[in-house]
C-alpha cells in the first residue's frame, strides 16, 4: 500500500515535470513569436523581398524587435509585406520610417531592418505603411562580384600580355632581361665605369700630395686626431 | 553404407521442403496466414477502442503501469538522450567550423533532437525495453492460462490488461520524449562548453531564435502514434500467444521488430504530413 502510494507520487511528479518543460518550451517559443507580448502591425510594399519569409526577424537598431506576419503578392510588380512589432518600440518608429530588407550573412535568413526616420516627424501608428529601402540584395552583391571577376580577368589578360613581351624582349624591361647584347654592352659599361673609378682615385691621391692643396688636408687631418682624443678622454672620465 | 542411405533420405526431403517452399499452394497459405493476421490485429485493435472508452476504467492498473513505463524507463532514455545531445554536437561542429557558422551549433542540433532524433529514439527504447516486456508478460499468461481464469471469473483480462497497458504507453512515449529533448539539450550544452564557452542564456537564446511551433508540435504528437503502435502491436503479440514456452519468446521478439518498423513507417508518414503543413 505504501509503495503504491510512492510509485504514485513519483509518476505524478514525473507527469509534472514533463508538461512543465514542455510548457515552458512553448512559452519561450511563444515569447520569441511574441504570442505573449503587446505588438502593433506595420505594413510596406516592396518590389522585391529576396526570399522573406514569414517567421523571419525585424530589427531595429541591430535589436530583434519583431516577426514577419506575412509576405504577399498584391500586383504583378509589387509584394506586401506585413510585420509585427514589439509595442515599445513603437515612439522611436517614425512618420518618414524605411524598411530594407538584409540578410544575416551569406547563407543566413533574411531579416527586415527599421530605420527610424527623422526625429521631427510624429510617431507612427499600428497599421501604416512604411516605405520600402532598395537593400543590397544577393543577387546585387552577386553582381558586382561579378564586375570585380571580369575586372580582374582583364587585369590578367594584360599582365599576360606584358610578360609576353617582355618574354619576346620587347621594351626596356625585355631588352634588360632578354637581350644578350644589350646585356653584354651593360656588362662592358660596368667595367668601363669600374676603370674611370680606378683613374679617379689615383688622380684624388695625387692631388692630396700637391703643395697646393697639402695644408688643407693636414689640418683635415689633425682635426680629425683631435676630436678622436677627445673621445678618448671623455670615455675614460 | 546404411549411414549414407540415411543422409541421401535428409537431403532429399530437404529438397522437396525447399521445392514446397515456392508452389502455388505453399504462398497462398501464407498470403492466407497473412490476411489472416490483417483481419485478427484489426478486430483486437477496434476491441481496444471499444472497451478503452466503455466504464468500469483499471485506473489503479493504468497508473501502475504508467509508472512502470514512464518512470522505469527515464533514466536509460535520459542516459541515451544525454549522450546523443553530447556526441551529435561534437560530430556536428568540425563542419560547422569549417563553413564560420559554429554560432548555429545549439539551433542545428536543438532542431535534430526535437524534430526526429529524441522522439524516434525513445520510442525504439520504449519498444525494446516496455514492448518487449509487455510481449513475454501476457504471452506467458496466456500459455500459463491465466488469462483464461481470469475470462472465466468475470474479471475483464482485455480492460485489464491490453486497454491499461496500451493507454499507459501511448501518453508516457510523449512525456519521455519531452524529457528526453531537454535532457539532449542538456548533452548539446556540455558539448558546445566542452571546446567553447558558451553561456546557458546565450545558448538557450540561440535555440528558441530558431526554434518554432511547427518543430515541436509535429514531433510530439507523433510520439502519441509511436506510442500505441508500441503498445497495440506488443499486447497483440502477447495476448494471441501459443506454442507453449516457445510462444512467450516469439511473442517477445516479434514485439519488438514489427514495433521498431512501424515506428519508423509512422515516422516516414509524419514527415510527409508535417510537410505539408509548412
Amino acid at each position: 500500500m505504501k509503495s503504491n502510494t510512492g510509485s504514485k507520487v513519483r509518476l505524478g511528479i514525473f507527469v509534472t515535470l514533463g508538461l512543465g518543460l514542455f510548457v515552458a518550451g512553448v512559452f519561450y517559443i511563444g515569447q520569441k513569436q511574441r504570442l505573449f507580448t503587446s505588438t502593433f502591425a506595420l505594413k510596406f510594399l516592396c518590389g522585391n523581398v529576396s526570399g522573406l519569409q514569414a517567421g523571419n526577424n525585424v530589427r531595429f537598431s541591430g535589436i530583434n524587435i519583431g516577426t514577419v506576419r506575412s509576405v504577399r503578392i498584391v500586383t504583378d510588380s509589387t509584394v506586401q509585406v506585413e510585420i509585427i512589432v514589439d509595442k515599445a518600440t513603437k515612439k522611436f518608429i517614425k512618420k518618414d520610417a524605411q524598411a530594407s530588407i538584409g540578410s544575416e550573412g551569406l547563407m543566413g535568413d533574411k531579416v527586415v531592418n527599421i530605420n527610424p526616420g527623422n526625429p521631427n516627424q510624429p510617431e507612427i501608428n499600428a497599421d501604416d505603411f512604411i516605405l520600402c529601402e532598395g537593400g543590397n540584395s544577393i543577387d546585387e552583391i552577386m553582381g558586382q562580384i561579378k564586375v570585380v571577376a571580369t575586372n580582374t580577368a582583364q587585369i590578367t589578360g594584360d599582365l599576360a600580355g606584358i610578360m609576353d613581351n617582355i618574354h619576346q624582349g620587347r621594351g626596356t624591361v625585355g631588352k634588360l632581361l632578354m637581350d644578350t647584347v644589350f646585356a653584354n654592352n651593360l656588362d662592358q659599361t660596368v667595367v668601363n665605369v669600374k676603370k674611370g673609378a680606378g683613374g679617379f682615385k689615383e688622380n684624388m691621391d695625387a692631388v692630396q700630395h700637391s703643395f697646393l692643396l697639402k695644408g688643407y688636408f693636414n689640418k683635415k687631418k689633425k682635426e680629425q686626431e683631435r676630436s678622436q682624443k677627445k673621445a678618448e678622454e671623455n670615455s675614460k672620465k | 553404407m546404411k549411414k549414407d542411405a540415411t543422409v541421401l533420405e535428409e537431403n532429399g526431403e530437404e529438397a522437396k521442403k525447399q521445392a514446397s517452399k515456392f508452389s502455388i499452394a505453399y504462398l497462398s497459405e501464407r498470403l492466407d496466414d497473412f490476411f489472416g493476421q490483417v483481419d485478427t490485429f484489426t478486430r483486437f485493435t477496434l476491441r481496444f477502442f471499444k472497451e478503452a472508452f466503455m466504464p468500469p476504467y483499471e485506473v489503479n492498473e493504468f497508473l501502475k503501469q504508467c509508472y512502470l513505463v514512464g518512470n522505469k524507463s527515464l533514466p536509460l532514455v535520459g542516459l541515451t538522450a544525454l549522450i546523443m545531445g553530447l556526441v551529435f554536437t561534437m560530430q556536428s561542429r568540425p563542419t560547422l567550423t569549417k563553413f564560420g557558422a559554429q554560432s548555429w551549433l545549439p539551433a542545428m542540433v536543438a532542431i535534430a533532437m526535437i524534430r526526429e532524433i529524441s522522439p524516434v529514439i525513445t520510442a525504439l527504447i520504449c519498444a525494446g525495453k516496455v514492448g518487449s516486456g509487455i510481449g513475454a508478460e501476457l504471452a506467458s499468461m496466456r500459455v500459463t492460462e491465466q488469462i483464461d481464469a481470469m475470462e472465466v471469473s468475470g474479471n475483464r483480462p482485455f480492460k485489464y490488461l491490453v486497454v491499461t497497458r496500451v493507454m499507459a504507453i501511448t501518453l508516457m512515449v510523449p512525456l519521455l520524449a519531452i524529457f528526453s529533448d531537454s535532457i539532449s539539450l542538456l548533452g548539446s550544452f556540455i558539448g558546445v562548453n566542452l571546446q567553447g564557452d558558451t553561456t546557458a542564456k546565450l545558448f538557450l537564446s540561440h535555440i528558441f531564435e530558431k526554434l518554432d511551433f511547427i518543430d515541436v508540435f509535429p514531433a510530439i504528437i507523433k510520439t502519441f502514434f509511436f506510442g500505441f503502435a508500441i503498445g497495440i502491436i506488443s499486447c497483440y503479440k502477447g495476448y494471441n500467444s501459443n506454442s507453449g514456452t516457445e510462444g512467450v519468446g516469439r511473442a517477445a521478439n516479434t514485439s519488438v521488430v514489427q514495433a521498431s518498423l512501424t515506428i519508423f513507417i509512422i515516422d516516414m508518414l509524419a514527415v510527409q504530413v508535417a510537410n505539408f503543413f509548412t
